[in-house]
């Protein structure tokens, strides 16, 4: 569903992603993890077309971000990090006007299910410069859901949510995942990518470190149990990398 | 005010000032800034060198003629500004930061002193505006300092006249007295329609002649009386024989703004609650213009919802958005302008200048290609921190771009029909057909504006309001920008005329087929400049962010 082949991204001088090369099959949730300046944003913005990889390859559902980006982003649901809705709409018009754009002729039913799932069917016809940035999270999450992605791209989903929110995220994230969706994570909470994640992939000064399996990831860095190990693999991948550079 | 917060004051304008050198550090910020010097430097001295070529004899009488025409109308504009404020009065007097009510309302200072400070940061910045106001203001006043201080005193003037009225309006709030507000604004309104139509009406007087005949009347001079200190001090003499002249109207009004102040100080003790009320609302609006959103949104929490957004093959859903920005952001500035729009015909006959003047010409290019592309943010200008959206929608790139465009064209169409309809009725010069091509010719012509404008947003992206006062790269972006404008449209009009002409000499025959290869020759132009904008939104690179 996501093929990702040779991938870089070249600022001026600054490399943000170097070769980067990875797949991600149907029911797959993949989840970047990396400190910052680490290339996860960048990746995840090349792949749903809003900004031209410098080479390689990014196919979405079988149409080059590239080459055929309306076929492409037909497919895609992306998530922003700071959702940055359009003020003086209402929260159902943000449905309405994702609903035009992706050309959705009856999406009332699904809407409504979508706000009744991240309780915001009170706040249908309030403006959006008037809700807090968790509700405006879970307005930018509705729209990308709404017409059904086969591949949907979270940058950080759960920053500003309640409790309540993230149980609701993680919940509707696993259902689209076995729906079909396959999904990609970036975060820097490492405890949502070992409840969610199928596979897990280290980025470090713009290059892949670890690709794999959680269960492979781990095991390579020689711990199998759960709960905090992925932090200890995370640092042992990552400072292992930085001794290495040194 | 206590040092503590004369401390802060100095610390935040050395900070101000070691903004704007850092924005001489970066290329682009000095190349603004040379091209703003650059451009008031030519003008100043364009100012000067027509002053000094002229005959002395007709200087003198220039200078005099104007100073007649300040000591006759600037009251009355000062007086009309007032009645303005007192029409719109809304949101706070003095704006206490988000910060500053942090950290100055818990802190251990006393009201009177932070209105003080307020005070003195808002004189700190007008010094600065005065210093720029200065060289133009020299030619009239005729010495560098009495154009300092006449504009200095006018300045702290205006805003503290909109303070006392503002903060006297909300400590009436509720009153019998608040209660006449509305038909007293009614009056007047109907007094100002009565007299234009007076002036309209009787062929040998304008509206100019019954305007100093009420300044130069003993209730006219009454009424006015706060506001002929400042027109005499743009007019005093200043040089050493008559120098105080100008000593004795700068004392008075130095005492008019002092007592303002008093005023200011007493009254806010009667409007703190209010007050802090206001200032709330004024920071959600900068922080929504920080986003690209507008200062006149509607505050609103709740709206009933438009349920379905037309497809129109994408180019529906982008346009639907900036109606419904267009309708909840800038709804009132839109009827302000169609409503200033109707006024130009009335007005130009009232006044006696035909819409062909250059001056009328020159005032009514800059209100389309600077005033409303300014005022009416509709389209990708106030959507940059949203691109990411537009990026991520799988709807081409010139439908998108189009989309923009039609919300903005067709208002400012709009609004170029009225002006049109309203001078074909009151000029007398002006027949139907002449009326018809312009309205033709204003559609491609707003397409170009709209397309130029956004293009270069899209290619040099910046914020749309200054950085404070005297925001060099700003002003000098601003210049830049209507220069480049001003050149593409003048040739475009100029391609378009000349294809015109080409026509009428080739075929000798009426003037139908030169007029339609004009008008189809600049709507391609139109046309091409959306394909440039199409370039621009491809090229644009959402916040370069790395992480």
């Amino acid at each position: 569903m996501i093929t990702v082949t040779n991938f870089s991204k070249q600022y001026r001088d600054f490399t943000a992603v170097k070769n980067l090369s990875f797949s991600i099959e149907p029911g797959q949730i993949l989840g970047l993890v990396g400190p910052n300046g680490a290339g996860k944003t960048t990746t995840l913005r090349a792949l749903c077309g809003i900004i031209p990889p410098t080479s390689g390859q990014l196919l979405i559902a079988g149409h080059d971000i590239v080459q055929a980006p309306i076929a492409a982003k037909q497919n895609i649901g992306y998530i922003p990090d700071d959702p940055r809705l359009f003020d003086t709409m209402t929260v159902w018009e943000h449905l309405a006007f994702t609903a035009a754009a992706y050309k959705l002729t009856d999406f009332e039913e699904n809407a409504e299910a979508l706000l009744l799932s991240f309780e915001l069917t009170h706040k249908r016809d309030t403006l959006v410069h008037n809700l807090s940035r968790g509700m405006r999270q879970k307005v930018a999450i509705a729209c990308a859901f709404l017409h059904d992605p086969k591949v949907i791209l979270f940058d950080e989903p759960l920053t500003g949510l309640d409790p309540q929110g993230i149980r609701g995220i993680q919940q509707a994230i696993l259902e689209r995942a076995q729906a079909g969706a396959a999904i990609i994570i970036s975060s820097h909470l490492l405890s949502l990518f070992e409840n969610l994640c199928t596979h897990i992939m280290v980025l470090n000064l713009g290059e892949c470190r670890r690709f794999g399996t959680m269960s492979d990831v781990l095991s390579e860095v020689g711990q199998t149990n759960n709960n905090s190990t992925l932090e200890e693999a995370y640092f042992t991948i990552t400072q292992d990398n930085e001794k290495g550079e040194a | 005010m206590t040092p503590a917060l004369l401390r802060l004051l100095m610390m935040r304008l050395r900070g101000g000032f070691r903004q704007r050198l850092i924005q001489l550090t970066s290329l682009r910020g000095l190349l603004f800034f040379l091209a703003f010097g650059g451009i008031i430097w030519l003008l100043v001295v364009t100012n000067s060198t027509s002053a000094d070529l002229g005959n002395l004899t007709d200087a003198a009488l220039d200078r005099q003629a104007l100073s007649a025409q300040i000591s006759t109308f600037m009251p009355l504009g000062m007086l009309g500004m007032t009645l303005l404020t007192v029409a719109l009065a809304t949101g706070p007097t003095f704006h206490f930061s988000p910060a500053e009510i942090n950290f100055l309302f818990a802190g251990p200072f006393r009201r009177r002193d932070l209105i003080i400070y307020k005070f003195s940061a808002y004189v700190a910045g007008v010094t600065l505006s005065c210093a720029l106001i200065t060289p133009f203001a020299q030619a009239q006043t005729g010495s560098v300092l009495s154009a300092f201080i006449a504009s200095l005193l006018t300045l702290i003037f205006v805003q503290l006249n909109s303070a006392v009225i503002g903060m006297a309006g909300q400590a009436l709030e509720g009153s019998r007295l608040a209660r006449i507000r509305y038909p007293l604004i009614a009056l007047l309104f109907v007094a100002a329609i009565a007299t234009a139509l007076y002036a309209w009406t009787a062929p040998d007087r304008s509206v100019f002649d019954l305007l100093s005949e009420f300044r130069h009347s003993w209730i006219g001079t009454i009424i006015l009386l706060p506001y002929i200190v400042f027109s005499e001090l743009f007019v005093a003499p200043s040089h050493f024989p008559h120098f105080p002249h100008l000593a004795i109207w700068a004392t008075i009004a130095a005492l008019i703004n002092a007592a303002l102040l008093a005023i200011v100080i007493v009254l806010d003790a009667r409007t703190t609650d209010r007050a802090l009320k206001e200032n709330a609302r004024q920071s959600d609006r900068w922080e929504r213009i920080k986003q690209g959103g507008s200062f006149w949104a509607t505050q609103r929490t709740e709206l009933s919802s438009i349920r379905r957004a037309p497809i129109l093959g994408g180019l529906g859903p982008i346009a639907w958005r900036q109606v419904t920005n267009a309708a909840r952001n800038s709804f009132k500035v839109i009827v302000v302008f169609v409503g200033i729009a109707a006024c130009v015909g009335p007005l130009a006959s009232a006044v006696g200048v035909p819409v062909t003047d250059t001056r009328a010409l020159t005032i009514i290019y800059v209100f389309f290609g600077f005033i409303l592309p300014r005022t009416l943010v509709c389209d990708f200008r106030g959507d940059l921190s949203r691109m990411e959206i537009y990026k991520t929608l799988p709807i081409a790139p010139w439908r998108i771009c189009a989309g923009q465009l039609v919300v903005p064209v067709l208002l400012t169409y709009v609004i170029a029909l009225t002006m049109i309809v309203s001078i074909l009725v009151f000029e007398d010069g002006v027949v139907t057909s002449v009326a018809l091509i312009l309205a033709a010719f204003a559609l491609p012509v707003a397409v170009l504006i709209y397309a130029v404008e956004n293009t270069i947003h899209l290619l040099f992206p910046t914020k749309l309001i200054p950085m404070g006062r005297a925001d060099f790269e700003f002003l000098g972006r601003a210049l830049v920008e209507f220069i480049a404008k001003a050149i593409v449209i003048l040739a475009a009009v100029a391609a378009s005329a000349t294809m015109g002409l080409v026509t009428f000499t080739a075929t000798r025959s009426s003037l139908v087929l030169p007029a339609l290869v004009s008008w189809v020759t600049l709507t391609l132009i139109g046309l091409l400049t959306l394909i440039v904008l199409q370039y621009a939104f491809r090229r644009f690179a959402v916040a370069e962010t790395v992480d």
